[in-house]
């Protein structure tokens, strides 16, 4: 009996050994009659494996008149039966139900999928690839929901993972803040963490966190393509060809790593470098969902809409909620005259994005266009715009010359007013300022409140220019007003 | 960006085709002499000779028959011994093919049958194949095909063939026994797909196949509808060679979602999206499709459609034009979401280049042609009834394609945006036309819509001339045709005195817009072959697809003598486009409208009737469906209900699929007509309603239907005599009227508020009423509508005292020759009775001297409108008739249309009769 498993154990090292050659089919050729639980699992794996082997050369040999072949796996059908008598019987083990988890789903049988999956991962929690194919079937809340999950700290790993993906980010960060707590040293919680920062748009903490993860992980290329992201928008030049040098050295072949080349190639400017860069992350990853959209704002740079364009709907076909890509659509249509149009995209992109400001404005400009003239729905986006944390401030000083082109002085003064707050706040300075000082100066002297008038006046003298006499003639006209006028009335103006 | 797609003609080497290739080595074996073994005669020889010419001709067919069939098609070919043996050969040789080697080996071979470019050194008795002829140029094509293929496309025909072989070994095991058992054991799998006859018909087939082995006749393999059969059996037979495989098992599962009773969807199924293979065939398919679409989009299924479309995306993802399809499958289906965003999906991949077929390339425009997919938007958001956005989006079409000098583009969106204008009520098109397109608006001139309309018109019509785009120039021509039977032609800009302003409509006009819009017809028929677009010959190409295999054997039958059949299928189409047939179908429509408008019912009714004879193929359904409509009314009008009724059942089975459909309108109209008529008005007004309720709620939508129903609504009232209520729907409907430009309707409005005023008693206040709607029926060349104007007008000065008798029995006898000649039952019935009144008021009028004048004008009156079942009028025409037979002494007479006048006003109080078969149609 003793010798039985040895022999058995033989043969289970043989065929893992064949397993890690890649030599699927041997592997599991040489396994064919054993039935220990690794071995059955070893098997059934390597002939997955073996087909989807077989699959991807079969969609390159046999590409039809069409373009496209529908290959599939031959296996999936053998292991599909063979799993689910082993189900049936109660002998299965947690991998051999992730693996048939695995099978069902391609096959489209989605929730038998899931309850399979649900099973393995009870009873074997530590498979995170169980979790990541349960997570892809999670496609809604109520789903999630629904998922009847032992507790165990891998859950919490699963949520916050999903949650990311069902764009609940503050939702995943509390999870991966807690998760921190316990695992204190993980880089990829770190990285997790800086994935939903970025989402909720919090550059510096992200930036602080990729510097942490490179001092002690020096030569990941994982996520390092949102660090670049994030180096583009602050316009770091050096740090941005430091990163690129690094992940070109470490391995140049991945996704990332083009896509990080791709980056700097497009902070300097060199577009078509940079969609070189690209293309080749694309070739290497046809579903890569950020290089379809970085391409299509190369294209837009390059002023090649149609491609533009027809980048940004490939984006959109790979995971319908990209918001940033329905944004470059709509970009792209208000770019070539068509301003209704794109509202269309516009509209889908705010809807998956509600908060961001700068969607809005976009939208609120198409709506402004000249071709459009819809001021009102233009004020009811830069309404919402100012209403989530507008960082440039263009709404505020949007609205407020809005609503003083459609005569409605109150309005207007009210957004100026709370636009110069703002600046003042924030210390800046500017035409706008210039701009609302000399409404607002206006606005009280023909609203007769002449003392507010007159502080807005003479901070307008501060400023040079064809404003400072204005406000001096303004000044003055108040001035000879108020000296006619009847005391009283005057007395009545003072409170 | 666009399509990485195949070339067309993309020639793969199948096992099929390899079993040709081996039966051509049989034919022409190398160094043989003339009739080469098997063959006793040169007739057989070349009777093998001619089938494998056919086989080889429908090589680039859709789908390939299976090695059973071919060995079938064999058999009937052939004689007996010769047929098991030629069998054997093939088979035996087929299955020798067991490594790449073999398959170098064989095609190597092969090219030894082939005469070389010196064949003329070759001996006479020698049998050769002539490297030019087709049988040659086929097997260069598969020598060729073959030494392209890599490695792995050796090893894929390989298991192909393996699979092919193995299929046939276990259908028919012992193969020497009839293997017609074995594809009836087939089809018996399959019977769920096919009817019964085919059954009937294989068992039938193994009889004859039998006697027919007996006698060895040569009758037997002409049997035409052998080669029919089987390839309906086939459509559902898995073919096994290539990954079409898998597919029809999807199709097939999608079955349940498709509406059995549409057998467009079993073409579908059977012979389209599973077998397509070439680029070309796709896109013919998908043409095809999109005519049917237009034609009756309800008759696809919106499900079963959409999964075949999205099995084509799947395999063919650059086709983009999928994405379009299922655009119109979502409009034909009034799927709002699904239309919208598979018509933007369309146009981001495509940029509007991909399947536009009429027009021409544009020369260096890299830009794309977004342009197109404004003028799509448009149209979708018109025909989803949101004028207001369509007219926006139509706006900025104009805008970007004369920004992209886009021509053809923009004689389309104008020609689109005079539609919208036309079919919608827009009270003021202020600041949304005017900034980009009139060039009146730079002179800071404003005009009003219907202006706009005629400048928009005109407009695209010059440019739809200058872009020699026939059918676009003829639409247009209806269009305007249209606008001229409706709108008072005026000076567009109005400087100095007025008297030159001639107010009326122009029927020449018209009538010179229907002509010229069909004369398109004869320019196409002269160069309807420059026509061909792009995949139209796979389409028609499809639609035969029954043909050709018929074809195939059918001329081995006359030999060598009608081979035209073979070519007959590849034949290019020679016939009018469809879509220009539909135009012309329309502009019939048109006149009969117009007629219909200008008072003539023989010119309608027979223009009516030409659409329906000469179009009822090319023409939309809805527009078939309008052609029976006006044939109906024009029943109701001229026979009666009851015909009218019958004639409509037939018109409902006949239109069953059309939504929103004008037959269902027709029904209510004339049942509301009827039940006013016997003075049921409670369904009456339940009817009036349901009308009311067809209309979209959006302003300005679907105005035709909305006047109609608040017109019917007002007569209701007056019925009911709630004089009051019913004057002042009359008003709101004439300020509706008034402010969507609706002139004609009008017309009728105002007459109905003479009748209003006439009916309550208040005849110098309907007087106005009556002169107005008559000044405007001039104005509009209404000619019937005058003649009842007319008559209304003579009853409302005969109320006023007998001292006018004369003057409205003058005008009475002014209009009846127009009535007479083109009046309906009722106009008819109602002008005579008002004649006889006249009369009867008349102080110079003696009742004994021209009784006879009277009593037969108002014995007519009765007859027809018994037949209408008009009861108020009818008890009113015999009580006439009793008071005067009473004056006459008459008295049985008297008597006699007394009870006549008792049963009228009995049934008119008492409308509900249970025994009337037209209550239970409701």
């Amino acid at each position: 009996m003793e010798e039985d498993e040895l022999v058995d154990a033989d043969f289970y090292l043989l065929a893992k050994s064949y397993f890690d050659c890649r030599e699927y089919k041997r592997a599991a050729h040489v396994l064919r009659d054993q039935i220990g639980r690794k071995s059955v699992f070893l098997r059934s794996y390597a002939l997955y494996l073996a087909g989807e082997k077989r699959k991807e050369e079969e969609m390159i040999e046999l590409d039809g008149p069409l373009g496209k072949s529908d290959a599939m796996n031959q296996e999936l059908v053998s292991i599909e039966r063979e799993l689910s008598t082993l189900r049936k019987n109660g002998t299965v083990d947690p991998f051999c139900l992730y693996l048939y988890g695995l099978v069902l789903k391609q096959k489209g049988n989605e929730n038998l999928a899931r309850t399979v999956l649900v099973e393995s991962v009870n009873s074997y929690p530590w498979n995170w690839n169980a979790w990541t194919e349960l997570q892809s079937l999670c496609t809604t809340v109520d789903i999630l929901n629904s998922l009847n999950l032992s507790s165990h700290w891998m859950k919490d790993f699963f949520l916050a993972s999903t949650y990311q993906e069902l764009r609940m980010y503050s939702e995943s960060l509390t999870k991966y803040e807690y998760l921190l707590g316990t695992f204190g040293f993980s880089n990829y919680i770190q990285a997790q963490i800086a994935k939903a920062q970025y989402s909720l748009r919090e550059f510096d903490q992200v930036e602080a966190i990729f510097e942490e993860l490179l001092r002690t992980d020096p030569y990941r290329v994982e996520d390092m393509d949102m660090y670049s992201n994030v180096l583009y928008a602050k316009e770091c030049f050096s740090a941005l060809s430091y990163l690129a040098h690094r992940v070109f050295m470490t391995d140049k072949y991945r996704p990332e790593s083009c896509c990080i080349i791709g980056n700097y190639y497009s902070l300097k400017g060199q577009h078509e470098k940079s969609v070189v860069y690209f293309r080749r992350a694309l070739k290497l990853n046809k579903n890569y969902l950020s290089a379809w959209t970085l391409m299509g704002h190369e294209f837009v740079e390059m002023k090649n809409t149609p491609a533009a364009v027809d980048a940004y709907r490939r984006a959109v076909d790979i995971d319908p909620c990209d918001y940033r890509a329905w944004y470059g659509l709509g970009q792209a249509y208000e770019m070539m005259g068509m301003p209704f149009y794109a509202l269309h995209y516009f509209k889908k992109s705010v809807f998956l994005q509600p908060n961001d400001s700068r969607l809005w404005i976009a939208m609120a400009q198409c709506y402004e266009t000249d071709q459009l003239r819809m001021l009102d729905e233009a004020i009811k986006c830069y309404r919402r715009a100012s209403n989530c944390n507008d960082r440039e401030a263009i709404a505020l000083h949007q609205l407020a010359k809005l609503h003083s082109e459609l005569g409605r002085p109150e309005e207007a003064a009210f957004y100026y007013r709370k636009d110069l707050e703002r600046m003042e706040s924030e210390e800046r300075d500017g035409p706008n300022m210039v701009e609302a000082l000399l409404y607002l100066a206006k606005y009280y002297k023909s609203q007769k409140r002449f003392e507010e008038a007159e502080v807005y006046c003479t901070r307008l003298l501060d400023y040079t220019g064809p404003e400072r006499e204005t406000a001096k003639n303004l000044l003055r006209g108040m001035r000879s007003t108020q000296s006619s006028l009847p005391p009283t009335d005057v007395d009545h103006f003072t409170p | 960006m666009t399509g990485i797609l195949k070339q067309p003609g993309a020639f793969a080497i199948t096992p099929h085709k390899v079993s040709l290739c081996i039966l051509l080595k049989i034919y022409a074996p190398p160094a043989q002499i003339s009739v080469p073994f098997p063959f006793s005669s040169v007739s057989q020889h070349n009777r093998l000779g001619l089938f494998l010419l056919a086989l080889t001709k429908s090589c680039d067919d859709i789908l390939e028959p299976k090695l059973d069939e071919l060995i079938n098609q064999l058999r009937l070919v052939s004689q007996n011994w010769e047929a098991s043996w030629l069998i054997d050969q093939l088979i035996s040789r087929l299955s020798s093919l067991s490594s790449p080697d073999d398959l170098f080996n064989f095609f190597t071979d092969i090219r030894g049958i082939l005469g070389g470019p010196d064949t003329g050194a070759i001996e006479d008795d020698q049998v050769i194949l002539d490297a030019n002829s087709n049988l040659g140029l086929f097997l260069r094509r598969c020598v060729l095909a073959f030494n392209l293929l890599p490695f792995e496309g050796v090893c894929h025909l390989l298991t192909n063939l393996g699979i092919y072989c193995k299929e046939e070994f276990s259908s028919c095991p012992p193969y020497e026994e009839t293997s017609l058992d074995g594809s009836s054991s087939n089809l018996e799998t399959y019977s769920e797909y096919e009817n019964m006859d085919l059954e009937n018909f294989v068992y039938e087939k193994v009889s004859e196949e039998i006697e027919a082995r007996k006698e060895a006749s040569e009758r037997v393999p002409f049997h035409l509808h052998t080669p029919n059969a089987l390839l309906s059996l086939v459509d559902d037979i898995n073919v096994a060679a290539d990954s079409a495989s898998k597919q029809t098992d999807k199709v097939r599962v999608a079955s349940p979602y498709e509406d059995p009773p549409s057998n467009m969807i079993q073409d579908i199924d059977s012979s389209g999206a599973v077998f397509l293979r070439s680029n070309w065939q796709v896109q013919g398919y998908l043409q095809e499709q999109a005519d049917t679409i237009e034609k009756n989009g309800s008759a696809i299924s919106l499900n079963g459609f959409e999964i075949i479309l999205r099995q084509l995306q799947k395999l063919a993802p650059e086709l983009h034009r999928v994405h379009f399809l299922s655009y119109l499958n979502g409009l034909s289906h009034d799927d709002y979401s699904a239309a919208l965003e598979n018509l933007h999906c369309y146009f981001d991949y495509s940029a509007g280049n991909e399947g536009f077929d009429f027009i021409p390339p544009a020369g260096g425009n890299s830009f794309g042609r977004y342009e197109i997919a404004l003028l799509c938007l448009g149209m979708m958001h018109f025909h989803f009834g949101h004028p207001k956005l369509a007219l926006e989006v139509l706006t900025e079409a104009v805008r970007v394609s004369q920004q992209h000098s886009n021509d053809t583009c923009l004689a389309y969106t104008l020609a689109a945006i005079s539609n919208l204008l036309f079919e919608n009520g827009i009270s003021s098109t202020a600041g949304i036309l005017g900034s980009s397109y009139s060039p009146f608006t730079s002179m800071g001139i404003s005009l009003s819509v219907q202006q706009q309309l005629f400048v928009l018109l005109r407009g695209s019509l010059k440019r739809a001339e200058n872009l020699k785009l026939k059918r676009l120039l003829a639409s247009n021509h209806l269009a305007m045709a249209k606008f001229d039977l409706t709108h008072v032609q005026r000076p567009l800009l109005s400087f100095g005195p007025k008297s030159s302003l001639k107010l009326s409509t122009c029927p020449v006009n018209v009538c010179k817009e229907l002509r010229l819009s069909s004369h398109l017809i004869s320019d196409f028929s002269s160069e309807s072959s420059a026509m061909t677009i792009d995949g139209a010959f796979s389409t028609t190409w499809l639609r035969n697809l029954q043909k050709p295999r018929g074809s195939l054997i059918l001329c081995q039958e006359n030999g060598s003598g009608n081979s035209s059949n073979v070519s007959q299928f590849c034949a290019q189409p020679t016939s009018i486009p469809g879509s220009v047939l539909q135009v012309l179908g329309s502009s019939y429509i048109l006149r009969a409208t117009a007629w219909e408008l200008y008072g003539s019912t023989p010119m309608a009714r027979i223009n009516a009737l030409v659409h329906t004879t000469c179009f009822a193929d090319a023409s939309s359904s809805s527009d078939a469906a309008l052609a029976y409509v006006k044939l109906i009314q024009h029943l109701a009008v001229f026979k009666g209900y009851k015909e009218a009724f019958s004639a409509l059942k037939i018109a409902e089975d006949k239109f069953l699929s059309v939504s929103k459909s004008q037959i269902l309108l027709l029904k209510l109209q004339l049942l509301h007509e009827h039940a006013l008529h016997r003075g049921h008005l409670k369904l009456a007004q339940k009817l009036c309603d349901e009308l009311g309720v067809l209309a979209s709620p959006v302003t300005g939508v679907d105005m035709e239907l909305k006047t109609e129903a608040s017109l019917r609504h007002a007569r209701t009232l007056l019925a009911a005599k709630q004089f009051r209520e019913a004057a002042s729907v009359a008003h709101s409907l004439f300020c509706m009227c008034y402010k969507y430009n609706l002139q004609v309707e009008n017309a009728s409005v105002l007459l109905l508020l003479a009748e209003i005023h006439k009916k309550s008693g208040n005849a110098v206040l309907g007087l106005p009423y009556a002169l107005a709607s008559l000044s405007f029926c001039i104005s509009f060349n209404l000619d019937l509508l005058k003649a009842s104007a007319t008559l209304t007008l003579a009853e409302l000065w005969l109320s006023l005292g007998s001292s006018h008798a004369t003057r409205a029995l003058n005008l009475v006898h002014g209009a009846f020759p127009i009535i007479l000649g083109h009046g309906g039952l009722e106009l008819r019935s109602r002008a005579y009775i008002v004649e006889a009144k006249c009369y009867l008021c008349d102080t110079n009028f003696n009742v004994f001297e021209d009784s006879n004048l009277v009593i037969d004008s108002l014995r007519q009156a009765s007859q027809e409108l018994q037949l209408l079942e008009f009861h108020e009028l009818a008890a009113e025409a015999f009580y006439l008739m009793a008071m005067i037979y009473d004056k006459l002494g008459q008295l049985e007479e008297r008597e006699e249309a007394a009870s006549s006048f008792q049963e009228h006003i009995l049934a008119l109080n008492n409308p509900q009769d249970p025994n009337d078969p037209l209550v239970s149609i409701y």
